[in-house]
């Protein structure tokens, strides 16, 4: 029988804080993370929020324990910093000791520093420490320096699969462990803000000019965030032999195409549907066992009404306990599921359930409406947390509450 | 299976289709037409790559008999250029106004998978890995994982390509050669860098043989910046009954001596290159493994395509391919006759 897989450490940083204790202190403070920007360059500078982490790159490399050296992109800072935090809190001082496998995500790797000197990188003129950024564009850069950095040497991969990139980086780990290719995979995502994603999202005319308002009847669309988050992922039976604390065990997950349009979910979410069905068929639990679904929730027009009319669909008059967590951390992108995936532990572990922020009208289209004030001491022992992305991704994760 | 590539892999006869060469450094598809794969209307649209992934894609699904396709794994090490280069060039001229989302979306890594979904109304998993030598290595581990939980059958490829302006930035660490190359002699001329190339090479995948399959995966492994000594130890698991290696070999003087291990490791078993037809690229290890099962499938080697070969082998029942992208992502596959 395939092994279980257990969560066993976590690393995150995001506009909310630097670290896992950080974020769930300003989430259980109701504080978002969503502002202007400092770092990018942009005619919408004090017109689009952002959720920006809030660290220049030089602090961000004493956070990630690097010196400031070149090459080393905000996307690159932003994991290593993460990666950091999941290693220690896994109890892994060098990841030498057990074979570890790393899962990366990115959506536009280093784009963040290479949009900065792109145009001198392409002229012929000029030359100078530019040159140095010219191959940390792609996406498999910042899973590299991460890697070298840290000592990966086993398996390696990046998955970018736009906003559902890093729930299927963690997905990817897991079934690599459950087919015995390795014991422990440290999996989850990275994404720097950048110009280029801004003006993308702008020109799809889906970024709100307010702070973004997920399932609410006057939402205009998304705001933009950047972070990254690593969660170490176990196999049981190396969990037990090593004697890891488990913090809690994944215990199902579904990737699904919808098939519909490059950029827009089916209006019935076809997707969503099939994603969060397969997932909670594969964990085990019943409807009802579901405690908290970490929606997706972009605040994007098309996004809310698909993803509600899949819960309904599913879910029937029983729609768990829901929110979006995109008002704290704008929406992170290829990181967004990692992170959500961390926000799902801690709902399990602290017996929370997150407010969905800026929340005021209904949708005319739901019946259902999202929880808008911070619970505490609720039993959480299932959570479904949802990405999904342009090219009909959708994928679905399902959390659970670890019992022996 | 099906490969758009800078010969004549698409349409035609391998066997009789002449070796297409360069002396500029850089080897470029040749592009079938596109309208029997691509309503005219979305054809406009649509930036090379994308054309490219999804006709070779459609091909793959034709030419495998398979009704109904299941997962689509991609391995893409830079995704669409084009479109990248293109919606930065707009940011910049238009000063962050009024500008086409279209370029912004096709840039996407997954839009090519997202494409082929539409197309074939693929509601099944789908994913996309972008990690240089190991992009399309993953897709194929990802689609032998799916194989082994039941999936019925996969989509799994690999696309890359190359611009003008890419292929200059590149020029600026190393990555070609300095002086200009006859893709013919790549391999008498060792010197850093090596000829850029592109492609798009789709395989549909199942876990049993069907009549139409062309040869079978039986060994696999990949190693992330690995020591000489293990590459060879990684080699010589694979070594039992191996009558053909094909090895990725590029002429980079820099690189080389990973290769030439390899030969030591394998001495008297033939030997074929094929960058000199594809040129070099994140996916290049897709060309190779169609190029190694055109190979087990027909027990023909395109002669033509290997004048620098004196003797071609003449039975082939295992093939070992080793490739490697520029020292870092190491990549073996094992492939047997069906």
């Amino acid at each position: 029988m395939a092994e279980r897989v257990f969560i066993t450490g976590m690393g995150m940083i995001t506009a909310i804080g630097d670290n896992v204790a950080e974020n769930l202190d300003q989430l259980r403070q109701q504080r978002s993370g969503l502002g202007y920007t400092s770092y990018i360059d942009t005619i919408y500078k004090e017109v689009l929020p952002v959720a920006e982490v809030k660290h220049p790159n030089d602090a961000l490399s004493a956070l990630a324990g690097i010196t400031p050296r070149e090459g080393y992109t905000r996307t690159t800072l932003l994991g290593l910093t993460a990666m950091r935090e999941a290693l220690q809190q896994a109890g892994i001082t060098d990841v030498q000791t057990a074979p570890t496998g790393f899962i990366n995500a990115s959506t536009v790797g280093g784009m963040c520093d290479t949009e900065k000197v792109y145009f001198d990188i392409v002229d012929p003129a000029k030359s100078g420490t530019f040159l140095q950024y010219i191959d940390t564009l792609d996406c498999a850069d910042c899973t590299q320096r991460i890697a070298d950095t840290v000592g990966f040497s086993e398996h390696i991969a990046t998955i970018s699969t736009a906003c559902s990139s890093s729930a299927n980086a963690l997905m990817f780990g897991a079934r690599m462990i459950k087919q015995g290719f390795l014991p422990r995979m440290v999996c989850g995502g990275t994404e720097a803000l950048t110009r280029f994603t801004l003006n993308g999202f702008n020109s799809l005319k889906n970024v709100d000019k307010q702070f973004c308002r997920p399932f609410d009847q006057q939402r205009t669309g998304l705001n933009l965030g950047e972070g990254a988050a690593y969660l170490v992922l176990e196999s049981e039976s190396f969990a037990r032999a090593n004697n890891s604390r488990i913090l809690a065990e994944f215990t199902g997950y579904c990737n699904a195409n919808e098939a519909f349009h490059p950029t827009s979910p089916s209006p019935d979410g076809d997707g969503a549907y099939e994603a969060m069905k397969a997932a909670l068929a594969m964990s085990g639990r019943t409807l009802e066992e579901v405690d908290y679904i970490n929606v997706h929730g972009t605040a994007t027009l098309n996004n809310d009404v698909s993803e509600g009319k899949a819960l309904e669909r599913l879910f029937g008059n029983n729609v768990p306990l829901f929110s979006s967590t995109k008002p704290f951390t704008g929406h992170t992108l290829a990181a967004a599921g990692a992170i959500e995936a961390i926000y799902a532990v801690l709902a399990i572990q602290q017996g929370l359930i997150f407010p969905n922020l800026n929340f005021k009208e209904k949708m005319e289209e739901l019946n259902i409406a999202p929880v808008t004030e911070l619970m505490e001491g609720v039993s959480v022992n299932n959570v479904i947390s949802n990405s999904f992305g342009f090219g009909g991704n959708n994928a679905s994760l399902v959390i659970s509450k670890y019992e022996g | 299976m099906a490969a758009i590539s800078p010969q004549a892999t698409f349409e035609g006869d391998i066997f009789s289709a002449p070796l297409v060469h360069t002396d500029s450094n850089l080897l470029t598809c040749m592009e079938p037409d596109y309208k029997p794969f691509i309503p005219a209307n979305s054809l406009r649209r649509m930036t090379r790559l994308l054309k490219m992934g999804l006709t070779t894609a459609l091909q793959s699904i034709r030419d495998s008999g398979v009704e109904a396709i299941g997962p689509i794994v991609t391995g893409t090490g830079k995704g669409s250029l084009q479109d990248t280069e293109k919606f930065i060039r707009e940011i910049e001229q238009y000063k962050e106004t009024a500008l086409n989302p279209t370029p912004f979306i096709q840039s996407t890594y997954n839009s090519v998978n997202g494409l082929i979904a539409l197309q074939v109304k693929g509601t099944a998993y789908n994913n996309t890995f972008v990690h240089r030598g190991f992009s399309f290595e993953n897709a194929l581990l990802d689609s032998m994982m799916l194989l082994a939980e039941g999936a019925p059958n996969t989509l799994t490829g690999a696309l890359e390509e190359m611009t003008a302006e890419h292929f200059y930035i590149k020029s600026r660490i190393g990555f070609w050669k300095s002086a200009p190359t006859d893709s013919r002699r790549l391999y008498d001329q060792l010197s850093p860098g090596s000829i850029g190339g592109e492609g798009a090479t789709f395989f549909v995948l199942t876990g049993t043989p069907t009549p139409d399959s062309k040869a079978a995966v039986t060994g696999f492994k990949m190693l992330y910046k690995p020591t000489a000594a293990k590459v060879a130890a990684g080699l010589t698991e694979f070594k039992d009954g191996i009558d053909l290696v094909l090895t990725g070999r590029n002429g980079d003087s820099r690189y080389e001596h990973f290769y030439q291990q390899a030969d030591a490791l394998f001495p008297g078993v033939p030997q074929l290159s094929f960058k000199h037809l594809c040129g070099e690229h994140d996916t290049a290890g897709a060309f190779g493994m169609w190029l190694a099962a055109q190979i087990l499938h027909t027990q023909r080697v395109p002669a033509q395509w290997f004048p620098m070969v004196k003797e071609l082998p003449a039975v082939v029942n295992r093939v070992l391919l080793y490739n490697h992208f520029y020292g870092e992502q190491h990549t073996a596959i094992v492939l047997e006759r069906v």
